[in-house]
């Protein structure tokens, strides 16, 4: 979950002094100097950056953390969070990097630009997506609607791996419809003739079609006929979709812990990777109100895959 | 306002504004567009709050009949009041052509004062005769979406006046019409309708506009001139900036103009009346972030009628005579959730009735009414679930009424489900029952009681997924007292007639729905209705002879007020190749209104094929349709209080329509 109020922030930050004064006694001991940039400070990010730093308040690492647009301190490791911070860390050359709170198709950019440096070492880039599997949201939607026979998807801009997807629900013997919708003037007719062929509809991460200003029409127009909406966010399911299949910054700090003792240990960042654990979050009401039995969100989650 | 919403605020703004930003740059820089995390973390307002989410039928506190879209298309009706045929219990007649009746569970009558009737929370219930006049609200069939039905009092969730059930109409959302479409209907019985939908759904406005004509010559026999033309325009807009408020704005207008006249009565010679009906509605809608919303809601709805050539007692003669009616109302409702497993909903509202007659009440007459009510929806465990409730109203007549409803449903298993309820209602006495003023006909000496019903039910929804299978049953029984009716006050001629609490009734039975889903291209939805009907004088006739030799024979016949059975059978195919075909059946048993005539046997059949073609919903495609009402020519009599026109029957009738969508 996450919150964005003023006693979060100011908790956070007597955290962030409080482990940094901390981790500066162990600096003669040989600590790993880490340092997390941040592309915004606050919300999702500082979430991240405070659970992280709780998580490494006893280890032996020195942590700063700074922003996006602030020159990058000697570093072994650096942790970009967010895309914003990411680029400008892969353009500044650090021995290591991790980066999180990205979508998996900014990684392969990332990695790129990360690898165009000459230094680069082959183990010195990782990455922890902040897209689900596809796998994961469908085992989620055959979860929650085991009665679904077909799932519909809407985008501006085909995703690069949809016909993962589409096979994927194949498998499933799920029919697996698409609807490309480039325009704005033919979103909502595209998205009726979509949900008349939909037993759910599965949001994807395309700000052209979900975004502040159509989400209240589009989640009017599947209530209306009835067929749920998957998001990938909490924000989806407390707006009025059925469910979601999401990552927490906590939970990413935690894999990101892992990642870091792996370097301390070995020296070598693990492949970029999907965030291990994950949460399930369910709209109660919105069940009832479509007349659906479904478990609750933590049998769905343990149903789902093992937590880490 | 606290520090965490102060904070949440700030975040918001800065979150919003780049939203906005990147919206409405997107499309012309989508293709240097940075990948960015944004979606994910992205914060939405609430959108499907409570009000926009409504109560799957097992946790309804009260018997409820659903009519979707897809039923209303499938039965091929052309007005809204013959759609209720499908409810079951539920009585539809006609006094001529332009004058449905619809009641539920006897005491009906041609002014269907006994249910309430909103349209998107609108009450369209009527001054001076407490009358919902069906042919004029400014609302064409296509624009609803759904039409709930209440099968029982429900006045803690309703307001006044839902004392034998609630007719609950919700319209197609503004932002459901997207585009033009044009559909035209020609058929027997003079029927000629063309209507023109216009739509849109945009980033913080969506709106829908239809225009309709309707026209039919009635009953098509020389005793009535019941032909009515029609011409509506109704308008919805919503107003949604990004963010917590959405703004709801809803106007409608209908003129009409309808034949009147019995032939051969002197008094009620063939002539045209002139109805023009209007209404305003704004609702604001605050949703919080976490889910608990206020909702305020006015509204305005005005009727006038002139008939050409009334004949009038209070000035001796043929005169033209007005009737204006209005009705101003503000509600204010707060939906509060009350922790996991507990909602609220209270609020209050306030309401104004004009009404303006020379020739019924002589004076105009305005009514204010004030309401207080709450509903709480308490979930004990996964299965057992409390309803409870209250409404208190000052009606303006001088009564003040509580209406309290409790009702325990019970999931045995999450498919299938136990309900017992009870609850009182009360019908407040119309301004006309009240204040009735015409000269030796009708002169009420006021100090009526309201109507009260006290109705228990247990009731039972099952749901067989695998076999495609859901059964809604259930038993009742609504006790009315102090039913108000005629009261001839004169010795010995009777006239004037007053209007006095004289009986009570005893209505009790029970009712079954059955729908069956054997794919996806085909379903049938059965209603069964068993009545009873007891009654008994409990008020005192101001002329003594009124009872022993009048009242008292209607009061026997009571029991047959209700039919026996009733039922409805409503079957839909999918042939493929677009083709749809269905069958409606509707059957209720012979019936005796209390003081009416009696009504045969009905047995209807109506068919309905339609040929879809081009892509659903998208410009280039389109239906053509025909019904055939009555196909086997099985007619039966309309419902009627005079001996002129006791014997006109509903025979075939057929229209072809056309849809098209640009």
């Amino acid at each position: 979950m996450i919150r964005f109020n003023f006693p979060a922030l100011k908790i956070g930050c007597v955290c962030m002094a409080a482990v940094l004064l901390l981790s500066f006694q162990f600096a003669l001991a040989g600590p790993l100097k880490l340092t997390v940039v941040l592309s915004e400070e606050g919300g999702a990010y500082l979430e991240y950056s405070n659970a992280l730093g709780a998580l490494l308040a006893n280890k032996n690492v020195t942590l700063t953390v700074i922003g996006a647009e602030k020159a990058l301190p000697a570093s072994e490791l650096v942790i970009a969070a967010g895309m914003k911070a990411s680029l400008s860390v892969a353009r500044a050359k650090p021995a290591a990097m991790l980066a999180v709170l990205v979508p998996k198709e900014g990684v392969n950019k990332l990695q790129k630009e990360f690898s165009a440096q000459e230094k680069s070492a082959a183990n010195a880039f990782s990455a922890i997506y902040l897209d689900q599997p596809y796998k994961r949201q469908l085992d989620l939607i055959t979860a929650v609607l085991p009665h679904a026979r077909s799932i519909g998807v809407l985008y501006s801009t085909a995703p690069a791996e949809l016909n993962k997807l589409s096979a994927l629900a194949g498998s499933r013997k799920l029919e697996f419809h698409e609807r490309s919708s480039v325009s704005s003037s033919n979103l909502y007719s595209n998205l009726q003739s979509l949900l008349l062929s939909s037993d759910v509809l599965l949001a994807l991460p395309d700000a052209e079609i979900y975004n502040a200003s159509t989400i209240r029409n589009i989640l009017l127009a599947t209530y209306r006929n009835k067929v749920p909406l998957v998001g990938f966010s909490s924000a989806y399911v407390k707006a009025g979709a059925l469910c979601a299949v999401f990552s927490t910054p906590e939970q990413i700090a935690r894999q990101s812990l892992n990642i870091i003792q792996e370097y301390t240990e070995a020296g070598i960042l693990p492949a970029a990777q999907f965030a291990k654990d994950f949460e399930v979050s369910i709209n109660e009401q919105v069940a009832h109100s479509l007349g659906l039995n479904i478990k609750s969100a933590s049998q769905l989650r343990s149903e789902i895959g093992v937590v880490p | 306002m606290n520090a965490s919403q102060n904070g949440f605020r700030q975040y918001a703004v800065g979150l919003v504004l780049p939203v906005c930003f990147l919206s409405c740059f997107h499309s012309s820089y989508a293709g240097e567009m940075a990948i960015t995390e944004q979606s994910y973390l992205e914060d939405f307002p609430v959108v499907l709050s409570a009000s926009r989410l409504s109560q799957p039928l097992s946790e309804a506190p009260n018997a409820m009949t659903v009519i979707d879209r897809n039923m209303i298309k499938s039965s091929g009706f052309r007005t809204i009041s013959d759609l209720f045929m499908l409810v079951p219990g539920m009585y539809v007649g006609n006094v001529n052509g332009h004058t449905p009746v619809v009641g539920y569970h006897g005491s009906t009558e041609e002014f269907s004062r006994r249910m309430q009737v909103l349209i998107d929370g609108r009450s369209v219930y009527l001054p001076p005769f407490s009358t919902v006049d069906w042919e004029d609200i400014p609302l064409n069939i296509d624009d609803i979406e759904r039409i709930e039905v209440v099968r029982g009092p429900a006045a803690a969730s309703y307001g006044a006046n839902s004392l034998q059930g609630v007719i609950n109409i919700i319209t197609r959302d503004a932002a459901s019409v997207n585009g033009t479409s044009m559909s035209l209907a020609k058929g027997s019985e003079g029927v000629a309708d063309a209507t023109a939908h216009f739509g849109k759904a945009g980033e913080t406005l969506d709106y829908r506009f239809t225009l309709a004509h309707r026209e039919d010559s009635g009953y098509g026999t020389p005793v009535l001139n019941d032909a009515k033309f029609t011409n509506q325009a109704n308008l919805r807009a919503n107003f949604h900036p990004v963010g917590a408020d959405s703004f709801d704005f809803q106007l409608g207008v209908s003129d009409s103009r309808r034949g009147m006249g019995i032939f051969p009565k002197p008094d009620n010679v063939f002539r045209n009346e002139n109805i023009a009906s209007s209404f305003q509605q704004l609702a604001w809608l605050h949703v919080q972030q976490n889910g608990d919303e206020v909702r305020l809601n006015y509204f305005h709805i005005n009727r006038n009628l002139v008939d050409e050539n009334y004949y009038s007692l209070n000035a001796g003669g043929y005169v033209v005579a007005k009737t204006q009616a209005d009705r101003h109302d503000l509600e204010l409702q707060q939906t509060l959730q009350l922790g996991k497993s507990n909602r609220m909903v209270w609020g209050a509202g306030a309401r104004s009735d004009y009404a303006d007659s020379k020739e019924t009440l002589v004076l105009p007459y305005t009514v204010n009414q004030g309401r207080l009510f709450a509903h709480d929806e308490w979930r004990l465990s996964s299965a057992a679930l409390v309803n409870i409730g209250a409404m208190v109203e000052d009606d303006g007549m001088g009564h003040t009424n509580a209406s309290p409803r409790l009702a325990f449903n019970y999931h045995v298993t999450p498919q299938h489900t136990l309900r017992a309820s009870t609850s009182v209602a009360y019908r407040t006495p119309s301004i006309y029952e009240e204040k009735a003023n015409v000269t030796v006909a009708y002169v009420s000496l006021g100090g009526l009681r309201p109507e009260k019903t006290i109705s228990r039910e247990i009731g039972y929804l099952g749901e067989f997924a695998s076999a495609g299978v859901t059964l809604d049953a259930r038993a009742y029984n609504d006790q009315v007292s102090d039913i108000i009716f005629v009261d001839p006050a004169a010795t010995p001629s009777g006239w004037p007639f007053n209007f006095a609490n004289m009986y009570s009734a005893n209505y009790y039975g029970y009712e079954s729905t059955v729908k069956y889903r054997w794919s996806d291209s085909g379903n049938v939805t059965v209603n069964v209705a068993r009545q009873f009907a007891r009654c008994a004088i409990t008020g005192t006739a101001t002329n003594p002879f009124f009872i022993p030799l009048y009242l008292q024979t209607d009061i026997d016949e009571c029991p047959v007020s209700v039919p026996d059975y009733s039922g409805s059978i409503l079957l839909t195919q999918q042939l493929g190749q677009g083709l749809q075909v269905s069958a409606g059946y509707y059957h209720m048993g012979g019936i005796k209104m209390i003081a009416g005539i009696p009504q045969s046997v009905m047995n209807r059949v109506d068919l309905r094929a339609a040929q879809s073609f081009g892509k659903s919903g998208q410009p280039g495609s389109g239906e053509v349709s025909l019904v055939v009402q009555n196909a086997f020519r099985d007619d039966y009599t309309k419902y009627s209080i005079t001996s002129e026109t006791n014997n006109i029957q509903f025979n075939q009738r057929a229209y072809i329509g056309a849809l098209v969508n640009f």
